[in-house]
Formats: C-alpha cells, sequence, structure tokens
C-alpha cells in the first residue's frame, strides 16, 4: 500500500514537474517519467499487459514524438508563459486537494455499481472474444492517424 | 477494496485537475498538449484503478489498451497540426491563431 501511494504521489510530481516546466524537453521527460511510473503502478495492480503498454508506447513513442516536435520548433517557438500562473498553482492546487479529500468519498458511494462477476479466462480471451469490436475500432483509428498525418504533411504540387 | 479505489480515484482526480489548470492558463501549443497527455493519464488510472478494485480487471485492460491506442493516434495527428501551426505562424502562441485571417 505504501509503494503504491509513494508511486501515486510521484506521478502527481511529475505530471505537475511537465505542466510547470519551462523548457519543454524537461517537461517532455517529465511526462516520461510520469508514465514510467504508471506503468509501474499497472503492473502491481495487475494488469501486466496495459503496463507493457504504457512504459513501451506512452513514455517511449509518445516522448519521441514529443522531442521530435520540440526539436522541430525551436528556434523561435518559444512562448513567454504568464508567471502568475506558476505562483497560483500550489494555491489552487492544495485548494482542490482539500475539497478532493471531502467530496471524493461521497462520491465514490455514489456510483451506481453494476453487479459485476470476477473475471475468468486470460486476458487473450477477454479482448479477442467479449472486445472483439474494439479492435476493429483500434484499426480504423490507427488508421486514420496515418491518414491524417500523411494528409498534413502533403507536398504541395507545382501547380498551386 | 472500497479504500484501494478511493485511492485511485482521488490521484486520478489530482491529475485530471492539473492537466485542466494547463489547458486553461498555458499559452505553449505544446504545453497544452502536454496537459492533454496528464489528462489521459488520469482516466487511464481511473480505469485501471475501477477495474481493480471491482475485480474486473481483463476488461478494465482490454479498454485501457483502446484508449491508449486512440491516445497515440491523437498524439500522432495533433503534433502534425502544431508543427504545420508554427511554419505558419513562426509562433507556437495559441494566442496568435485567434488573429489569423483569411
Amino acid at each position: 500500500m505504501i509503494l503504491q501511494i509513494a508511486l501515486l504521489a510521484g506521478l502527481v510530481i511529475f505530471s505537475a514537474l511537465a505542466v510547470l516546466a519551462r523548457d519543454l524537453l524537461k517537461a517532455a521527460i517529465s511526462l516520461a517519467v510520469a508514465s514510467l511510473l504508471l506503468g509501474i503502478l499497472f503492473f502491481i495492480m495487475n494488469a501486466p499487459y496495459v503496463g507493457a503498454f504504457e512504459i513501451s508506447v506512452v513514455a517511449g513513442l509518445i516522448t519521441v514524438l514529443f522531442m521530435t516536435t520540440i526539436a522541430l520548433t525551436k528556434t523561435e517557438g518559444n512562448v513567454r508563459e504568464s508567471k502568475a500562473a506558476r505562483v497560483a498553482f500550489p494555491l489552487f492546487f492544495i485548494v482542490f486537494l482539500i475539497i478532493d479529500i471531502l467530496v471524493m468519498k461521497g462520491l465514490v458511494g455514489k456510483i451506481p455499481a453494476a453487479a459485476s462477476t470476477p473475471d475468468q479466462g486470460t486476458f487473450g480471451e477477454a479482448l479477442w472474444k467479449m472486445r472483439t469490436f474494439d479492435l476493429v475500432g483500434q484499426i480504423a483509428v490507427i488508421f486514420a492517424g496515418v491518414f491524417a498525418v500523411l494528409a498534413l504533411f502533403r507536398k504541395r504540387s507545382k501547380d498551386e | 477494496m472500497s479504500n484501494t479505489w478511493l485511492l485511485y480515484m482521488f490521484f486520478a482526480a489530482a491529475l485530471l485537475f492539473i492537466g485542466i489548470y494547463c489547458l486553461l492558463v498555458m499559452r505553449n501549443l505544446i504545453k497544452l498538449f502536454i496537459g492533454i497527455e496528464v489528462i489521459s493519464k488520469a482516466v487511464s488510472l481511473a480505469l485501471i484503478g475501477t477495474g481493480f478494485a471491482k475485480k474486473n480487471i481483463l476488461i478494465a485492460q482490454a479498454l485501457t489498451v483502446t484508449f491508449i491506442v486512440v491516445e497515440v493516434s491523437m498524439v500522432a495527428t495533433a503534433l502534425a497540426l502544431i508543427i504545420n501551426v508554427f511554419r505558419h505562424t513562426k509562433s507556437l502562441d495559441v494566442r496568435k491563431l485567434a488573429k489569423l485571417k483569411g
């Protein structure tokens, strides 16, 4: 339990660092570390497949994409953020945490929980037999992403 | 078991707050997108935490894998859009996008 709380606290701290860091590269690396902690947490919560996905795809691939974008836009892309936003963040965050502590217990109690039957079988069976249509959706989403990127980087023909 | 669920939902809400705060106050397009990423972490934590607490971890895993695939595809498209915006406006400031004409 203590390990889980430590991992969750680390996740929140690194996410806050990713949001508040001035340097974009440091922000991207903080985000990767947060993903790594979340992946370890998933392993602890008996969800190894999602943990592997989180570490390889979110901590790996998305960080690489972020770094490529930062490198491509670095020269003149610096934007001045408002200082008040950084200064006010801890205050707002602490206020939110207090509200969170007070309210969350009541909220969680009010969520209508369907009568859940404990899982049977393996992850593969759950994914392939029960969520087959999700896989079709995933393939569609991947194709949509690929075509969107292709369309955005399309070179103009000489006539235009 | 309810206490574990409470713990995960508490931290998921904290992550959600960080992401929404980032979306509200930051001006850099990449920073805004980092905010969206933080929100998506909150969502996957809430999904897996609920599955773990309710002993339905397999379905929760299947849903989260789908969510991660959608997230990656969204990231690729959005970062390509950000690069194109930078080429047009020579800046990553989101306020300049509001001033574009034509």
